[in-house]
């Protein structure tokens, strides 16, 4: 364990090698992609339209929260790139589970961003008026529940990047894309027409960012979020686990 | 540099680009199926979740679902041209090309640098998915506004989408400059200029913006003239009282600004260079 915590250390101060610029310039690029949402929400609450049950203050509490937990909730490790160049042969000659390095190494950059941009949105935000106290202590389950699911979900994309070779970006860029809509990173399910919302949630993304955020806000059902994360938990990492171990020998890594 | 090319010369490059992007869909139809079909769900992922949001409220800020459509159909048909003509060899991505010091090679090349750029981005088969599906969005949000229009229109919508694409590589190529100067930390910066903020801004009807985030969204990250703006005085409503040859200007002052960027960042690079590989292939 202690290994593995020094493996973090080691992924946090390497997000600080080059400076604080690149880190602030992802904190713009979110900040940019939330300003659109805040303003979109407070027009269509001004116009008296119907949210789905939601409040305005709920709703930008939902997306204040995705932007500050980003990496959490649309979680994806490097592995998928280190596949493409190379450093993922470079985890097997270390005497450390493979699945643990990936886990503390992903954890370890976290850490940069959440002390010098999630914390400082959670300070700054409730003065704009940003209610950002979760409405339920059963957030805090569900955020590790969705970690650790999102893990899982990685590690299976993982795999497929493995399987298909060298398009870790393509793999990387419709993930992304799939993935901020059908978790309800983006757009709360409530917000959904044709009743897709009631689909989503109980699909795998669903439990990713939808099932933590609903609860924060306080619209989720408790004990269905949370069955249901724990459900895709029980179902995908064993999955991934098999699917991974069968990946091995296909591994393909040329550098560059 | 070679000679000054000729028209033909330009359009015989543009075919022999065209010849790789086949070959390259033949060698393994089904990968590049597989790759295909992953862009275009990315593509259409990325626009849905504003179509959803205004077809579930019927359109947001003054702008119908069918109008929020034609503007969605706009920038996914403005990007799609993007990626046909210069997302192949990074070509609409000059940061990536100067940041990795990979300007030498196209020194060496027997044609001229502005050529290179224009022709090596060529993906006729590989990369046309996004624009035929950015005119299919158009096609139907026509259908639902019911437009039937004339040629003159049709000369318009045309207009504007070279405008938007002569402005979405003039904001690429302007950003860009600034890693002849900081290399690594600008390797990546016309990929986010180009995808993270003009393409994902330019999803939203800039109306729903105060008037002081509107005016750099239409200049500095010209997102609002990609499919915003355009959408607007397409369907008779030109945005902020500017006139509807704004991004005609706008694309022009872009490229001048870029070009001239380009002229002084060009003499940095040729003294200091850019040595970002090491001798076993990887890069710093």
């Amino acid at each position: 364990m202690k290994s593995l915590v020094l493996t973090a250390k080691m992924a946090c101060i390497g997000k600080l090698n080059d400076g604080v610029f690149p880190l602030f310039a992802g904190f713009a690029l979110k900040i940019v992609a939330l300003v659109p949402l805040v303003f979109l929400w407070r027009g269509l609450a001004a116009s008296g339209a119907d949210l789905g049950g939601l409040s305005l203050a709920q709703l930008l509490s939902y997306s204040c929260l995705s932007a500050m937990l980003q990496r959490l909730l649309n979680l994806r490790t490097a592995a998928s790139d280190w596949n493409y160049d190379g450093q993922l042969g470079d985890l097997f000659r270390q005497p450390l589970p493979i699945f643990g390095q990936i886990i503390a190494r992903e954890a370890g950059g976290w850490l940069p961003e959440l002390a010098l941009f999630s914390l400082p949105m959670a300070l700054f935000l409730p003065l704009l008026g940003v209610d950002l106290w979760p409405k339920t202590p059963w957030f805090f389950p569900s955020l590790l529940l969705s970690v650790s699911l999102g893990f899982a979900v990685d590690f299976l994309f993982v795999c497929l990047a493995i399987r298909i070779q060298h398009v870790a970006w393509a793999i990387h860029s419709i993930r992304f894309a799939i993935v901020s809509l059908l978790s309800g990173a983006l757009i709360p399910f409530d917000l959904l027409p044709f009743s897709l919302g009631k689909v989503l949630q109980w699909l795998p993304f669903g439990s990713l960012a939808a099932a933590p955020l609903s609860l924060f806000v306080g619209s989720g059902d408790v004990a269905a979020q949370l069955a249901a994360q724990l459900l895709w938990n029980a179902l995908l990492w064993p999955l991934a686990a098999f699917l991974f171990a069968k990946s091995r020998e296909r591994m393909v890594s040329y550098g560059g | 540099m070679g000679a000054k090319p000729t028209l033909r010369r330009i359009l015989g490059l543009y075919a022999l680009y065209a010849r790789m992007d086949l070959d390259f869909l033949l060698r393994d139809a089904g990968f590049s199926l597989l790759l295909i079909a992953s862009d275009l769900v990315s593509t259409l992922a990325a626009v849905s979740g504003v179509f959803l949001l205004t077809w579930r409220f019927d359109g947001v800020s003054g702008l119908n679902r069918w109008e929020i459509l034609f503007m969605l159909g706009l920038t996914t048909t403005v990007s799609g041209l993007f990626q046909l003509f210069f997302a192949s060899n990074n070509a609409g991505y000059p940061s990536r090309r100067i940041g990795r010091g990979q300007l030498d090679h196209m020194l060496l090349q027997p044609l001229p640098l502005w050529l290179q750029f224009c022709a090596e981005g060529f993906l006729p088969f590989t990369g046309s998915q996004n624009f035929l599906a950015g005119l299919g969005l158009l096609y139907w949000a026509m259908h639902g506004l019911g437009l039937h229009p004339g040629l003159t229109w049709w000369l318009s919508l045309a207009g504007y989408l070279l405008c938007s694409l002569a402005c979405l590589a003039g904001v690429s190529l302007l950003w860009s400059t600034l890693a002849f100067r900081w290399p690594i930390a600008f390797e990546e910066v016309s990929d986010t200029v180009v995808n993270d903020l003009c393409g994902q801004l330019s999803q939203y009807p800039l109306s729903i913006l105060p008037l002081a985030l509107q005016w750099p969204l239409i200049s500095v990250i010209p997102a609002g003239l990609l499919a915003w703006f355009p959408a607007c005085a397409l369907l008779g409503l030109p945005p902020l009282g500017l006139p509807a040859l704004f991004p005609l200007f706008l694309a022009l002052a872009l490229w001048a600004l870029a070009l001239f960027a380009f002229r002084k960042g060009f003499g940095y690079y040729v003294k200091s260079g850019s040595n970002r590989y090491y001798s076993g292939g990887f890069r710093n």
